[in-house]
């Protein structure tokens, strides 16, 4: 169980990175820091994660309290919690506590084969701007300098290639942005720096390295990654074009994750005939404190 | 969904040498801001929008001539004119705002006093030289509709292709600013339909007044943006533009941009209320080029509701009234001529809500820092927001009493912070304002609590105080902090 250890790390990886970027927004964008609404989303997080390890922790092996599970579970929790810090806004602490509960909570109740279905943060920032109508997303709220490009790309880069989804991510943000410049460039005629508005914002680049590369909620094989990533982005390039929703590929990344057990039922097939030499991905797995208890 | 490309905005045809950018009012204070500026009221639900904007132009009306790209074609009753007036009054409300407070001499007693005071911003517009009602020169333009609205004429163009449209224009007596068919292309691509005003002189002369009134439209549509791009082409350097919208949820926000709150609540010192308004604008200069110039600054956001008591704290100026709201298209209080929106694709359904949400945004935009037309989302946010600046008056009379003593030492630590301030958000020199600080009444206050004793006193300070932000100090904290975690772990 190497990957353990493996995915322990990546996952520290990224909650420095989001805090990172957490600060860059408060000390350099001047985001007003609105720490009650940061600690509401860790502490529910948590309280919820905790409470689930708990609950199936006593209903499977009747242990009490079931600390290893929590301990593993934890840094998941924080960096859903994270998610919503960088993206999800709102006034109103019950909106924030039922996101943050919705987030957490999908994890454990929904669920196919060992897999939760939903990434949690998109979940959570979906269902609270869908259920309570007073959360919103600012996808403007980053900006678009060219200097926080590079920024975000190289911290998103380390990233992914840490947990060697890297293929996700590209295989959203080329095609979107393919096909984003085929219309605003080649068939509009707008000039070059309106495309590159419309692709260097921060909210687009976070999306693409940290949010649809979630390796629990993708699929497991590269193949159908890339398929469905392709698709994510298509879908999203519609609504973002045509219906004029900035904050599509969120909402389209949630509304499509339900096609990833397909996925993975069709390719599980060819992964097994083509005796995939690293079957590592699919290791990481482990990090779900429950599936290791029913191990 | 059908698609629409829904683009609405001002566009701006200026005839060479008629650019005139007027309306320079001068406020209280005795101070003026920028006033190269386009204001905008913009009143979103779901996926209805009314766009009002503000005329003040001030030639001869006969060189008047506006074109604006328009997602459809408005019908008749989608135009109309409205009360000029609403845009000073929505202004005077939402301005930045200039709040005295009085210390009270702690070996005294004195009833408190506030009042506010304010800067004000100004209006520009448009212009071209002449215009002829030929028809439609090649095929490539269509004129789709042709209406009398008050005191202008308005024709609706749909065109094929960028040339043909800028034949058009250019046959019909209107200036085509330089680069603006690399603008003209992708919105008739877009599919947009370009509305055309000019003046009507016979409706202008029945109406017996010296300005035009403020057009107003409405449309359907799931774009909520204004199309700035093709009055860039026109424009030199840095114009500037106030949008006043008003919504039922919250406030709205800028989805391609950044969106900054100016600074605000904010003690300044006492010499500023002679100039308030060029305060602000240094200010507003300061805090613009620092973020980088492509953003959008609020300065405004509040509940105004007409069942809402509490419009702004302290009030500048009367909040508008229902009447003023719904002459600014806030067709939910009340007007039922404005409810015929049967053909919306997806929209919400008419809740019934009273509420209106108004939010003032300030751009100052040029070609190079907003390639893009402004897009705009409605946020359920209802938090209230103000630029609101303070400046305290120091108490009178004798403060031989210990507490007096105490106020004194208070006063000046007081006002140096200030002195600060003023440097840290205007970004001008100290030394600037000694003049402001020296003619200021400031004779009665303690001779070593004066502003102009502590001007020099808080310059040199600053010189010799290393001005490293505190920011790059917590940015390289986290960055040893991860660097160091990681190697902890084993990663690095």
């Amino acid at each position: 169980m190497n990957s353990i250890h493996f995915s322990r790390d990546a996952r520290y990886f990224q909650i420095i990175f989001q805090c990172v970027f957490l600060a860059y927004g408060i000390v350099y964008l001047g985001w007003n820091a609105e720490w009650w609404l940061y600690f509401t989303y860790l502490g529910t997080s948590v309280s919820t994660q905790v409470l689930f390890e708990t609950i199936l922790a006593r209903r499977r092996t009747h242990q009490w309290p079931a600390w290893n599970a929590i301990k593993n579970g934890l840094p998941s929790a924080v960096i859903s919690a994270m998610g919503l810090c960088l993206l999800l806004k709102t006034n109103d602490y019950s909106t924030a506590i039922l996101a943050a509960f919705i987030s957490i909570a999908s994890k454990y109740l929904i669920r196919f084969k060992g897999k939760h279905i939903f990434n949690p943060s998109a979940f959570g920032i979906v269902s609270a701007v869908l259920i309570t109508g007073n959360a919103w997303i600012s996808p403007g709220q980053w900006g678009s300098g060219t200097v926080l490009l590079f920024f975000v790309l190289c911290l998103g880069f380390i990233i992914t290639t840490k947990v060697q989804k890297l293929d996700t991510s590209l295989a959203f943000l080329i095609p979107f942005g393919g096909l984003i410049f085929l219309r605003q460039v080649i068939y509009l005629g707008w000039p070059l720096d309106y495309f590159i508005q419309s692709i260097s914002t921060g909210s687009l680049l976070l999306f693409s390295f940290f949010m649809i590369t979630d390796p629990k909620t993708t699929p497991n094989h590269y193949k159908a990654r890339i398929i469905w990533s392709v698709l994510v982005a298509a879908v999203s390039f519609y609504i973002v074009t045509f219906t004029f929703i900035s904050t599509a590929p969120v909402w389209v990344l949630v509304f499509m994750q339900p096609l990833v057990p397909l996925l993975d039922y069709i390719f599980k097939a060819k992964l097994f005939h083509w005796k995939s030499p690293k079957p590592v991905k699919a290791k990481l797995i482990v990090f779900d404190p429950v599936q290791k208890k029913s191990l | 969904m059908k698609m629409k490309h829904l683009i609405i905005g001002v566009a701006v045809m200026l005839a060479p040498g008629i650019m005139s950018f007027c309306g320079f009012y001068v406020s209280k204070a005795d101070g003026t801001l920028k006033n190269k500026t386009s204001q905008v009221i913009l009143v979103r639900d779901g996926n209805k929008t009314v766009i009002t904007m503000y005329n003040d132009f001030k030639g001869d009306t006969k060189d008047f001539a506006m074109v604006v790209p328009v997602p459809v074609v408005l019908k008749q009753e989608d135009i109309k004119v409205v009360d000029q007036d609403i845009f000073q009054r929505l202004n005077d409300y939402s301005a930045p705002r200039l709040v005295e407070y009085w210390d009270r001499n702690p070996c005294n007693n004195y009833p408190e006093m506030a009042k506010g005071l304010t800067g004000k911003v100004a209006g520009v517009q448009v212009s071209r030289d002449k215009y002829m009602d030929d028809a439609e020169k090649k095929e490539t333009v269509k004129i789709e509709a042709k209406y009398l609205v008050g005191e202008y004429d308005i024709l609706i163009l749909s065109a094929t292709e960028s040339t043909g449209l800028k034949e058009w224009l250019l046959n019909n007596g209107y200036k085509i600013p330089d680069g603006a068919e690399e603008v003209l292309d992708p919105y008739i691509k877009s599919n947009l339909k370009f509305f055309v005003v000019k003046v009507n002189e016979k409706e202008k002369q029945k109406l017996n007044n010296n300005f035009l009134r403020p057009i107003q439209i409405k449309f359907n549509s799931p774009k909520f943006m204004l199309p700035i791009r093709l009055g860039m082409a026109n424009a030199d350097g840095d114009q500037d533009l106030i949008v006043y919208a008003f919504t039922r949820k919250g406030r709205i926000e800028c989805t391609n941009y950044r969106n900054v709150n100016i600074a605000t609540d904010k003690n300044i010192p006492l010499f500023v209320q002679k100039n308030f308004g060029m305060f602000y604008n240094n200010l507003f200069n300061h805090q613009w080029s620092k973020e980088n110039k492509s953003v959008a600054f609020l300065e405004y956001a509040w509940d105004v509701s007409p069942q809402n008591y509490y419009h702004c704290d302290p009030c500048i100026a009367t909040a508008p009234g229902e009447q003023d709201l719904v002459q600014s298209g806030v067709w939910w209080l009340g007007g039922k001529d404005w409810s015929d929106y049967s053909d919306v694709d997806n929209d919400e359904p008419d809740n019934g809500s009273k509420n209106v949400h108004f939010t003032r945004l300030h751009f100052r935009y040029n070609r190079n820092s907003f390639p893009q037309d402004l897009f705009f989302q409605v946020t359920p946010n209802t938090e209230t927001f103000q630029a609101r600046y303070i400046i305290t008056h120091p108490a009178n009379g004798d403060f031989t009493c210990d507490a007096g003593k105490k106020y004194l030492q208070d006063l000046k630590v007081r006002r140096k912070k200030e002195l600060q301030d003023l440097t840290a958000l205007t970004g001008t020199n100290l030394n600037n304002w000694q003049q402001d600080a020296t003619a200021a009444a400031d004779e009665e206050t303690d001779a070593t609590a004066q502003y102009r004793t502590l001007i020099p006193e808080v310059a040199a300070a600053a010189e010799h105080e290393k001005t490293w932000p505190a920011s790059m100090i917590i940015m390289s904290a986290l960055v040893l902090g991860g660097a160091g975690f990681m190697r902890w772990k084993g990663m690095v």
